[in-house]
């Protein structure tokens, strides 16, 4: 168990939880003629969460500290770079279009994962991004933004 | 009869050329989740949502619904199944309800008996299939007809009974599920009321005025969880595969697992009815009591084939079992299933009492595509083994960045927000975080579910009595299941502060 995420988390749910109750008591009580208005439902959810994360930030208190958790080894690198890279895919995804977007994030994890083999990476990648584009816009008939305007291809 | 009527109607549902594709492709990719590593029933089924949804554009609504289910179903079970497969020959469990495979399934490998062990999983699997589903034609009519009388104080109280059943069992900490199950009701609170139109948490933002997409939220909490978790944790395989050389199990071998795979699946498919029990208890539970009722209990741990029997066709017919609350009751009793009840609210397809009703066509197809399912997950599975354990080898290199590539896609293809993709990544982060620290994710998702329904339950009944709360404890249905709540919690607190050990059901 990692302490200092819990009581981070108990803060950051029992913040949660009050917000709720706050924000709850600015909605409208009823809007027809019953008195059990759309507020109670999370204004009493709030409340309870405040006391759950109550009980758990008291809980941290009580953890027997069994020597110090062996620290792993985690690959913050590798990850940041893979978080970083989707959430500009995430982002960019509607001004750039699917295709190329999704053929760079590819092309980017493949080498974050393992360097080397770029043609096998870029292989893949086409690949992928054109059998779903294919089979979704144009079997499927579905709707995927292809390519950006500018390009002039559409 | 009432029932073999529908049974049959069903079928004829099934047979559907289309389902069946849909059925065969769901156990197809069901057994290849199940055996590669980083990948959980849970992931599996989220991440596949959003593509049988594109998938199936072209049917009307209903049809839709059903050949869905239909898959994402197939994927379910076949991942039960194919979980076993990695236990069996690499020692590493697939999934969290094959854990106990692996004491003998292993060392049956090590024996040269992999063969073996791997085709008396999958007959195991296809018994427990049957039984569940006998289990289901028997249980689902009287059970929907029961729960048809519900008022809304009535189900009220059975879905408080749902949650406090998942959260009482999930994870390590009760406080810590007990936090996710309320926050996931507090995340469903978000945009518009639907009973008084009133614009809830939503200030002014459009794209919450739906509220959050629960499909968004499952595949970013699972699906890219998990890849997180692959990513910081290096997760490898170093177990080398075992060889697989006869796969017709001996007469010998059939003979000693008759009856622990009856036993199994009559235990598993019961543990699974109870919500918050789930197939990891199951085969768990199983385990054990194979092991008492034998008579050489030495064998066990030593590649004893009543080992690998009874656990596999525990956690099959558990997930069969885990169906009835579902579609019973609107309950589900899962991660898993909550997932699966997200799906069919997206294709505004409701679980509970009415569903047999309203919708008899997707229930009784539903129904009638897992007997359909589990043929076919035994014909596929017996000469394909060797097939699927080189899936094992699929490097996890390629494997991550297309799972998140999936995601994005399946998820703008459903919701075309950017709004929703950046919450993917966001949930991804926060369920990689919650899960690693013990903070149990199958509550925040089943009180997302339940959320609106609950709510409204509530409120209905509170306006019949006039904003009184003790209408739960007057009406006797609703006060009994209010008390079974409170026990769910209570008793595996009494049982942790007496230090005794709880068994605790992970994610499945």
């Amino acid at each position: 168990m990692n302490k200092t995420f819990d009581r981070f988390a108990s803060v950051a749910f029992l913040a949660i939880g009050t917000l709720f109750v706050i924000e709850s008591r600015k909605i409208s009580e009823s809007a027809y003629g019953s008195n059990v208005g759309p507020d109670i439902f999370p204004m009493y959810l709030g409340v309870i969460l405040v006391l759950l994360s109550l009980r758990l930030f008291y809980e941290t208190f009580r953890y027997r500290t069994d020597g110090k958790a062996e620290k792993e080894k985690l690959d913050y690198k590798r990850f940041s770079v893979i978080l970083g890279a989707a959430i500009l895919y995430a982002y960019f995804l509607e001004d750039i279009g699917y295709v190329i977007s999704t053929f760079l994030f590819l092309v980017i994890g493949f080498q974050t994962m393992q360097k080397g083999k770029l043609w096998v990476s870029a292989v893949i990648s086409a690949l992928f991004t054109l059998v779903v584009y294919f089979v979704f816009v144009e079997v499927l008939k579905g709707s995927l933004p292809g390519f950006p305007s500018w390009l002039g291809l559409s | 009869m009432q029932t073999l009527e529908y049974l049959g109607h069903g079928l004829s549902v099934a047979v559907q050329w289309h389902n069946l594709l849909f059925a065969f492709i769901g156990v197809l990719i069901g057994t290849a989740v199940g055996v590669l590593p980083g990948i959980g029933p849970m992931s599996g089924v989220a991440l596949l949502i959003p593509v049988t949804a594109s998938m199936t554009a072209g049917l009307g609504p209903e049809q839709a619904a059903i050949s869905s289910i239909i898959l994402l179903a197939g994927v379910y079970y076949g991942a039960m199944y194919g979980g076993s497969t990695t236990s069996i020959l690499l020692n590493t469990p697939g999934e969290s309800s094959s854990v106990v495979t692996t004491l003998d399934g292993y060392q049956m490998a090590r024996q040269g008996r992999a063969g073996a062990a791997l085709a008396i999983a999958a007959i195991g699997s296809f018994a427990a299939g049957l039984v569940s589903l006998i289990g289901l034609i028997f249980l689902a009519g009287p059970l929907s007809e029961l729960a048809i009388k519900f008022g809304p104080a009535e189900y009220f109280s059975l879905m408080v009974l749902g949650l406090a059943a998942v959260s009482g069992l999930a994870g390590k900490s009760m406080t810590k599920a007990l936090i996710m199950t309320v926050f996931g009701l507090l995340l469903a609170s978000i945009g518009i009321d639907n009973v008084s139109g009133v614009a809830r948490f939503t200030y002014d933002n459009p794209y919450l005025y739906s509220g959050l997409e629960f499909l968004t939220i499952a595949v970013g909490l699972f699906a890219l969880g998990e890849v997180f978790k692959t990513i910081l944790e290096k997760e490898q395989t170093d177990g080398t595969l075992a060889k697989i050389t006869r796969v017709m199990p001996t007469k010998q071998d059939l003979k000693d697992s008759a009856a622990p795979i009856a036993r199994g699946s009559l235990l598993g498919f019961f543990i699974g009815v109870l919500p918050g029990a789930g197939a990891t208890m199951a085969s768990f539970f199983s385990y054990i009591m194979e092991k008492k009722l034998s008579k050489n209990r030495d064998k066990f741990g030593q590649g004893a084939i009543e080992g690998v029997a009874a656990p596999e066709s525990a956690n099959n017919a558990a997930a069969g079992g885990a169906m009835i609350p579902l579609l019973t009751l609107g309950i589900p009793g899962s991660g898993t299933t909550a997932i699966l009840m997200g799906a069919l609210i997206m294709y505004n397809v409701q679980p509970g009492p009415l569903l047999f009703q309203d919708h008899p066509q997707v229930a009784w197809g539903l129904i009638a595509s897992m007997f359909i399912g589990n043929i076919m997950l035994l014909i596929l599975n017996m000469p394909l083994v060797k097939v699927f354990a080189k899936i094992i080898e699929t490097p996890p290199k390629y494997l991550i960045p297309l799972i998140v590539a999936i995601s994005v896609f399946g998820v703008y293809a459903v919701q075309y927000t950017t709004f929703d993709l950046l919450l993917l990544i966001g949930c991804g982060v926060a369920g990689y975080f919650l899960a690693k620290n013990d903070y149990p994710l199958a509550p925040l998702v089943l009180g997302l579910v339940l959320g609106p329904m609950i709510e409204n339950n509530m409120r209905r009944a509170l306006t019949i009595s006039n904003g009184d709360f003790m209408i739960f404890l007057h009406k006797p249905i609703s006060a009994v299941f209010i008390a079974a709540a409170v026990l769910w919690l209570v008793v595996p607190m009494l049982l942790r502060l007496r230090g005794k050990k709880v068994l605790v059901n992970e994610e499945g």
